[in-house]
């Protein structure tokens, strides 16, 4: 485990690059939602993980999805990630946790690269380009970077891109975080859980997988080109559970020898073998949100037999520092099994 | 104010937006940024890859101009293959490793896209061995083909000649095209100094010299199966 | 038919009699000595330069073997004329270490982690091979050959030594069948299933396996003709590492409950004299894994026990074969038996020439951290590369794709395995299988070659002063 002065230190870099920190609350991912749902094992999945969620009997879940802007302001149509953390409530009274966000690949591979990203990509004054730098990226074809959002006056994104443009490892988390978006529905983004995990299946085979949940209505982005709305998210997913549930598909991705089983900043093909997983219908939001969303302490490690951590030193880390978050904000201790 | 959104400020964003800076920047940008910062056309063909599911499923997307470009140029590609439809099938069995193969044409070219399993040049071989007839009454009919048919007598030629009207494959993800032509130029793995910003005129000038591109490796929706484990998996036999 | 003479004699034999072999990795120092030593290869003086030992022996044995092979580096070193150059096939041309991808040579196999000299492929102009029967004659015959210090310069040498009847590291009997030709070989004289392979499968300008097809020759035929080509492959083997697989898969195996159908209670003696149960079990995970016994019997005729009487050669993968389809033997030649790429069947055949480097590993001091290193110097000689070393090792040995039974796994002794993710299939009598897991690698690449192993007219035609 890394030992809890990282864990604190990297809460505390996290906190130090706030606009203004939150006490009590989770300092990114501030923002959120908690709803209720259930999840639905496909017939394949236990024979992939002897997990007890993928035994194929529903099991109760609760999901928190989340701006990852940290700090009280809430910019839903802000280009942002989004997360989405699920606990599956497993019959003996036991939880696990899946913990994703939109974004497919991170940007640091460990703890030592995420001191220097974080010492690098501090908040920064954030402003329009003017007009003549702006036809000077023209005329080198390059792309002038986006407008300030109303209101939006400082930013990480010259900072992350300076990160990226030394560290080839960062450029893909960052580029894809430079064109994400702000998706029109919770219930319509893609997550993935971005780090290696091991599966045992029912004849004993341990195989190194990667998690995504899939949205069955389909991913959709508000349109980049029209005034973001700061306030849409909560009442969208109201209204739309209001009606009918929304589902997700877990999709499961098998990783071959040679593939990156340590590494959170490296992709795997599309030529794996995917395997469903199961079916997460989602039925309402919670009615007591400070209990069924704020208050659980979600944790990428909680895990039960079946599936286990890689030696991904992100994944580690995480262990560890959402305990350190958890404990700031006196939510729920981390539970071993 | 520099800073202040201005009339000229709203120009500018919504200048790159017209179809009129696009094609004069069509015309002038992009041959000047040819000339200073030249481009090597990026290979055609699957990436090299020694994993299993990067072997399973390949595609080929070869795009070639026929000889006479007019609409007996194109029935003759018609007929060519509409007159070897048992060959195609014979071979298409007894190779065993082809998905699914469609044969296009679009404006005066003649197109085959194809899915196969294992390494292309074994792909192409066993083809050549089992119809090489085929392959010579479609190349006679396309550009630059007479130098590599009889495609039996000139096999090695042909296999390259294939694969050099093979399409390049842009990756999936926008930072593998990066690498690609750092490889290509025999850049180094590491580096302290990119410019990310530069992505786009990167783009821009790969497809100046690669016109005919396949964007993606593929969407899957079984990834990772060979032909012969779908079949039997289904119980058609292999 | 064709003048045996005219070909380097190690391609159609082994030299079995001479169990000392040694490498001398070369560079070409001045083209203009270089081409006076080939010419000097090929004069029939027996003083200077050894002489190249042809197909063609007449009456007396040579005491000695001597054979080149050039590398496209050193054919262009020589100074081979472009147009002929441009003939050659690109596999020969970009030469092994660009290909690693297609051979499994990734990872620790990787050419980048290659040793000296094969960490400077350019610089690998020609390799010579000398078969003896003992150590001085090796010296004897590389001091001769490398006299003239102006033609060629001494990279490093690999030497190796046969152990006692044709065994290997692994401990296996290997140097069993080869490849039979028309017009060279009597039928009556070698029992083997397989159809004798056409010339072309080892000699350019000859028809090949697939009908129809032909290689394309370099020119002047003087030069294409009757040549072949060479990979030439340093092989390292751990043999305490697969010793302890063995004992690995015989424990996981012995907790199994299927493990009665695969070995019965009481049939131990059969698989060898005095052996446990453990034992018993870890040579047929051993002979599984090969698709021979140790013994060289071959599982397609004797699945349950090696069998002296059975023939090694003699055997098809036919009908109900009890040999496993990811055996190693039988991933690298299916031989007639069902495969995906039909056409392909017996088209990927090999010349195999290897012989092992390092001493024999000593079971009873297993596992100790300083293992000396030991392998295989191994030839595999077609007339394709590409067609042939190449298809084999991309599509048979690493990627599986013959049989769908095997897609996805490597070969599970010569492949690049990863422990995590390896897997292979122990089949049943009843048609069931055991699949076992964990298999690391055990043979790594530790440097080779791409070499044109030149006909004596081609030898004749490179060492004239002005080609």
């Amino acid at each position: 485990m890394v030992d809890a002065s990282v864990a604190k230190r990297l809460v505390q870099a996290i906190i130090d690059n706030l606009p203004e920190p939150v006490p009590g609350k989770r300092p990114v991912h501030t923002i959120g939602i908690g709803v209720k749902g259930e999840f639905v094992a496909s017939d394949v999945a236990r024979t992939y993980c002897i997990a007890e969620h993928f035994k194929g009997q529903p099991v109760p879940v609760s999901v928190r999805f989340s701006n990852g802007l940290g700090g009280l302001e809430q910019h839903d149509g802000w280009s942002d990630v989004r997360g989405m953390a699920t606990r599956f409530h497993l019959p003996d009274g036991r939880g696990t946790d899946l913990i994703a966000t939109t974004l497919g690949e991170f940007f640091v591979r460990n703890v030592e690269d995420f001191f220097e990203f974080a010492d690098v990509a501090k908040l920064e004054k954030y402003e329009r380009r003017a007009w003549w730098r702006k036809l000077g990226d023209l005329l080198q074809l390059k792309v002038p970077p986006r407008n300030p959002y109303p209101n939006e006056t400082v930013s990480v994104d010259a900072g992350a891109l300076r990160y990226a443009n030394r560290h080839r490892f960062a450029q893909l988390g960052i580029f894809q975080v430079s064109l994400i978006g702000a998706p029109v529905s919770y219930a319509r983004a893609s997550y993935h859980a971005v780090h290696t995990f091991w599966v045992t299946g029912s004849d004993g085979a341990r195989r190194p997988v990667r998690f995504s949940w899939q949205p069955v209505a389909g991913v959709r982005n508000t349109d980049p080109k029209a005034v973001p709305r700061d306030k849409y998210l909560f009442e969208e997913l109201k209204n739309r559970l209001r009606r009918w549930p929304a589902r997700f598909m877990l999709m499961m991705t098998i990783g071959e020898a040679g593939d990156a089983l340590d590494d959170p900043t490296k992709p795997w093909p599309g030529t794996r073998i995917r395997v469903v997983m199961g079916t997460l219908t989602l039925i309402k939001v919670a009615e007591d949100q400070e209990a069924d969303g704020e208050r659980i302490s979600f944790n990428p490690c909680r895990l039960v037999p079946g599936i286990e951590v890689s030696a991904d030193p992100i994944l580690e880390a995480r262990l560890g520092a959402y305990e350190v978050s958890r404990e700031m904000r006196g939510g729920c201790p981390f539970r071993w099994r | 104010m520099p800073g202040d959104e201005g009339l000229l400020d709203r120009v500018v964003d919504w200048l790159p937006k017209t179809l009129v800076f696009k094609r004069v920047a069509s015309w002038t940008l992009v041959p000047l940024w040819a000339r200073l910062t030249p481009v090597k056309p990026l290979p055609g063909g699957p990436h090299l890859s020694f994993q299993h599911g990067d072997n399973v499923q390949c595609m080929m997307n070869l795009i070639m101009p026929l000889k006479v470009k007019s609409p007996i140029g194109r029935a003759e590609a018609a007929l060519a293959i509409a007159q070897n439809k048992d060959a195609i099938f014979a071979g298409l069995n007894n190779v065993g490793t082809v998905h699914f193969a469609r044969f296009v044409i679009v404006g005066d070219n003649i197109c085959m896209f194809s899915v196969y399993d294992g390494d292309f040049t074994n792909y192409i071989r066993d083809f050549i061995a089992t119809i090489g007839s085929v392959f010579n009454a479609v190349v006679e009919l396309v550009e630059g083909g007479d130098d590599v048919i009889p495609c039996e007598e000139n096999v090695e030629a042909f296999i390259q000649w294939v694969h050099e009207r093979d399409l390049y494959q842009v990756p999936d993800t926008a930072t593998d095209f990066l690498r690609d032509q750092e490889a290509l130029n025999g850049e180094g793995a590491v580096s302290g100094n990119d410019d990310l910003t530069l992505l786009p005129r990167k783009l821009v000038l790969q497809l100046r010299a690669n016109a005919n591109v396949s964007l993606g490796s593929g969407y899957r929706a079984y990834p990772g199966f060979s032909v012969a484990q779908v079949r039997k998996q289904l119980g058609l036999g292999w | 038919m064709f003048d045996l003479a005219d070909l380097q004699g190690n391609i159609l034999r082994g030299y079995t009699k001479k169990p000392h072999v040694r490498y001398l990795i070369l560079e070409v120092a001045d083209p203009i000595a270089a081409r006076r030593w080939l010419a000097a290869s090929v004069s029939g003086r027996s003083d200077g330069v050894p002489q190249i030992t042809t197909g063609n022996w007449g009456a007396n044995r040579p005491d000695t073997c001597f054979n080149i092979g050039l590398t496209y580096e050193g054919l262009r070193a020589l100074g081979t004329p472009s147009a002929s150059l441009e003939m050659f096939p690109n596999e020969f041309v970009e030469g092994m270490t660009a290909r690693a991808w297609k051979l499994g040579d990734v990872g620790p196999s990787a050419p980048e982690n290659w040793p000296a000299p094969f960490n400077e492929p350019k610089r690998i102009h020609l390799i010579a091979t000398i078969y003896a029967e003992n150590v001085e004659q090796l010296d004897e015959i590389q001091e001769r050959a490398l006299t003239d210090g102006r033609a060629l310069r001494l990279l490093a040498i690999r030497e190796g030594c046969s152990f006692p009847d044709d065994v290997v590291h692994f401990g296996y009997r290997d140097n069993i069948t080869q490849p039979r030709f028309e017009g060279v070989h009597d039928p009556e004289r070698y029992p083997d299933k397989q159809p004798r392979a056409p010339l072309g499968t080892v000699l350019l300008g000859h028809p090949t396996n697939l009908e129809g097809l032909k290689w394309r020759v370099p020119l002047p035929a003087a030069l294409g003709h009757n040549g072949t080509f060479n990979a030439f492959r340093v092989l390292e083997q751990d043999v305490a590492g697969f010793e302890k697989y063995l004992d690995r898969a015989a424990s996981d195996l012995l907790e199994h409950p299927q493990v009665e159908e695969l070995l019965p209670h009481g049939a131990e003696e059969k698989i060898g004299k005095g052996l446990s149960r453990r034992a018993a079990l870890r040579e047929i995970v051993a002979a599984n894994l090969c698709g021979r016994w140790r013994d060289g019997t071959p599982l397609a005729l004797s699945a349950d026990a090696p069998d002296p009487k059975a023939d090694l050669t003699d055997f098809d993968y036919v009908g109900e074969s009890r040999c496993p389809y990811g055996a190693h033997i039988r991933r690298c030649n299916p031989r007639g038996g069902q495969i995906v790429q039909r056409v392909a069947n017996n088209s990927r055949r090999l010349v195999r020439r290897g012989v092992p480097y390092g001493p024999a590993y000593d079971p009873a001091k297993p596992g100790d951290r300083d293992e000396p290193k030991r392998g295989l110097l191994g030839n595999f000689i077609g007339a394709s590369l590409g067609a042939q070393f190449e298809a084999m090792s991309c599509d048979w040995l690493n990627l599986g794709l013959q049989d769908p039974r095997i897609t996805g796994s490597n070969d599970p002794i010569a492949g690049a395995n990863d422990a995590g993710t390896s897997w292979f299939d122990l089949p049943l009598k009843s048609g069931g299988s055991i699949r076992l897991r964990g298999l690391p690698q055990f043979v790594r690449t530790r440097g080779g070659a791409y070499t044109f192993l030149p006909s004596l007219s081609a030898i004749r035609f490179l060492g004239s002063p002005t080609i």
